[in-house]
């Protein structure tokens, strides 16, 4: 709202400043900026008293006709009418001038922004809501300061949205709307990957129904689950490399732990006790996957090892001292959490099928460029293709007949295989 | 136990193996990042039988090697190529023969150099030369892939690094090439799974070829 400057004394004193100011011209162009800023601030406040003095003689006129209209009143409100009129006549021509003096310097409309002698300052601007605002730019900063924290909180949001894409790409089917064409895809295909593996859910709910099926699906694949402590001394006992006769070395083993070396398909742990499965490649590789509660279906770490590893550091989390498959255990983890994330009853199905995937690891040429071995230019190592996409990996892909397109770059999933270098994230 | 290649160093008609051309191998797998790792030495030797009847000396086979390797140090391997037998034996068997006096060293041949770690590869660059001499008769170059020991899933992984290894070593434009000759090791009783008596068939099918490499050589020269 507008000032309110109650200062009727000194309204004499004021007419006399405006006629004064309204003979040094309306324009003030000739002189400096402060100058005219300050003359300005002036002018403003000059406005504020004359309007409190205009409204001060309305009341007065306002209860002489209320005096005039009672019945034993003399003449003098009579004599106050005039008197008043002329001074409200006054009152209002010096608020007409300073109106018209205010509005050629620019205070009511900005112009005095445009001229580029304003040496960076602002008139002072009554804003279009009433509102005085001494320096202008003050108005703006404040404008500014929430438009940049707008943008900055802006620019967070999209970085941390990108990073979530990158590293937890299985949660991206919260968001909505304003994704880009592949989000939006994906969103889709991941709706039939979950509808179809649904259907085919049902007799999938138990460890023995999983290995079971897993082996009927891969022959190659030797499956053995062990209790936790089992596995750690079976661990220990395997061979390493450099013993040629891996046979001596299990009889003797045999001798302690009985049946522990047969691959019996339903396991050789008791089923609600199973903590570690082992997945084995003869020659190939060697899969530890672990469970978490021993018993459940519910996969928590894996990690790949050389077929003619030994040693205590064997387990689900540890590290293979061979670089191919230190880097392939790297893609598992990141393999397991997708799967994990995308649905938490099929992961450890997907999971294992989608180790089996790897039997052809020293045999399948990369996708991309076609070639074995390649020389990964970051790690500057010889390396195999050692990706295999995870991402809308459909473990039931044998058993679908749906036309739908999504589904069949599913199982055409299954047959790709890329090297570090040759994997990007469109394909 | 990993699979192996061992590949003969083959000169072009007309040169021999030189120290130089060990100089160039050796830079060249430094430049694939190979990181020298130690020192490597076998060595082969060609017996004779010791008999007072030289008559008889045709019934016994005439190439009866005998060959010890780095990575068994207590162990000595027989090897006659020609009746494609192959023994592991105790290396005490040596003594055991010079006690006997059955059999005599004809020559001895050393095969050593560096080796080198290339990720999961191991590869070692060694010279062929007499026992008792300094000079260098031929070039081997041991390939080894860590991770897997069957011989037939990592063929394709070992013939795609000799192809990568082939190319890089062609740019330096060397009188000469490796070759891999691969014998048939089904023939010696030996199975998929890769073993140091592999390695000692794969020696004693190297050092035929380098012999008559050095022939070769040698009879340009006369």
């Amino acid at each position: 709202m507008q000032q309110q400057q109650q200062n009727p004394a000194a309204t004499a004193a004021i007419q006399n400043v405006a006629v004064q100011s309204n003979s040094a011209g309306g324009s003030s162009t000739a002189e400096a900026p402060p100058k005219q800023v300050a003359l300005a601030m002036d002018r403003l406040s000059h406005a504020a008293r004359l309007i409190a003095d205009i409204r001060l003689g309305a009341d007065r006129l306002l209860e002489a006709l209320f005096v005039a209209a009672q019945p034993h009143q003399s003449n003098k409100p009579v004599k106050l009418f005039p008197n008043e009129d002329a001074s409200m006549r006054q009152h209002l021509q010096d608020l007409r001038s300073i109106g018209k003096q205010l509005e050629e310097s620019g205070v009511l409309s900005e112009s005095l922004r445009s001229r580029s002698n304003s040496w960076g300052l602002h008139m002072p601007l009554v804003c279009p809501d009433g509102a005085v605002v001494a320096y202008a730019w003050k108005r703006q900063l404040a404008g500014q300061a929430g438009a940049s924290a707008v943008d900055r909180t802006r620019l967070a949001l999209k970085a941390f949205t990108d990073q979530k894409r990158r590293f937890f790409p299985h949660l991206d089917e919260d968001l909505n709307g304003q994704d880009s064409e592949p989000n939006v895809k994906k969103h889709r295909s991941l709706q039939v990957v979950r509808e179809t593996r649904e259907e085919d859910l049902s007799d999938c709910k138990t460890l023995l129904d999983v290995l079971t099926r897993l082996e009927k699906e891969v022959p190659n694949v030797k499956i053995v689950t062990y209790e936790r402590l089992d596995w750690s001394k079976r661990a220990s006992s395997l061979p390493s490399s450099a013993n040629e006769n891996p046979m001596e070395a299990l009889k003797e083993h045999n001798f302690h732990t009985s049946n522990r070396m047969k691959p019996v398909s339903l396991g050789n742990a008791a089923p609600d006790k199973a903590a570690v499965i082992e997945l084995f490649f003869p020659s190939i590789f060697r899969a530890i996957v672990s469970l978490h509660p021993a018993g459940s279906i519910d996969p928590d770490a894996v990690a790949f090892f050389s077929p003619d590893e030994g040693g205590s550091y064997m387990h689900a989390r540890g590290v293979s001292v061979y670089h191919v498959f230190k880097h392939i255990t790297e893609h598992a983890v990141m393999a397991l959490q997708s799967f994990l994330g995308v649905e938490v009853e099929t992961a450890l199905y997907s999971l294992l099928h989608w180790i089996c995937s790897y039997q052809n690891l020293f045999t399948k040429v990369c996708s991309k460029c076609g070639r074995l071995l390649a020389m990964d230019r970051q790690l500057g190592l010889l390396l195999p293709p050692i990706y295999r996409p995870y991402q809308q990996f459909s473990a039931f892909k044998v058993s679908s007949t749906q036309p739908n397109t999504s589904v069949k770059d599913q199982s055409s999933n299954l047959a790709r295989a890329y090297h570090i270098g040759c994997f990007s994230e469109d394909t | 136990m990993p699979i192996k290649w061992v590949l003969p160093w083959q000169p072009n008609a007309g040169t021999t193996a030189s120290s130089q051309i060990v100089n160039e191998v050796t830079q060249c797998v430094e430049s694939m990042n190979g990181v020298k790792d130690g020192r490597w030495k076998a060595t082969l030797t060609f017996y004779k039988p010791m008999l007072r009847d030289q008559t008889l000396a045709s019934e016994f086979p005439r190439d009866f090697l005998g060959m010890s390797l780095p990575e068994q140090p207590s162990k000595y391997y027989f090897i006659i190529r020609g009746q494609r037998l192959v023994l592991e034996a105790d290396s005490s068997i040596q003594t055991i023969m010079d006690k006997l006096q059955s059999y005599k060293a004809r020559v001895s041949l050393n095969f050593e150099g560096f080796q080198y770690q290339l990720g999961d590869f191991q590869l070692r660059v060694g010279k062929v030369s007499p026992t008792h001499s300094e000079a260098l008769r031929g070039i081997v170059m041991e390939v080894e892939y860590l991770p897997i020991s069957s011989m037939e899933k990592s063929r394709q992984m070992m013939e795609e690094f000799l192809d990568i290894w082939q190319d890089a070593l062609s740019k330096r434009s060397l009188p000469g090439h490796f070759v891999h000759l691969e014998p048939n090791f089904a023939d010696f009783g030996l199975g998929d799974l890769y073993t140091s008596q592999h390695t000692a068939v794969q020696y004693a099918t190297v050092v035929a070829q380098v012999i008559s490499t050095v022939q070769a050589g040698q009879a340009v020269r006369n």
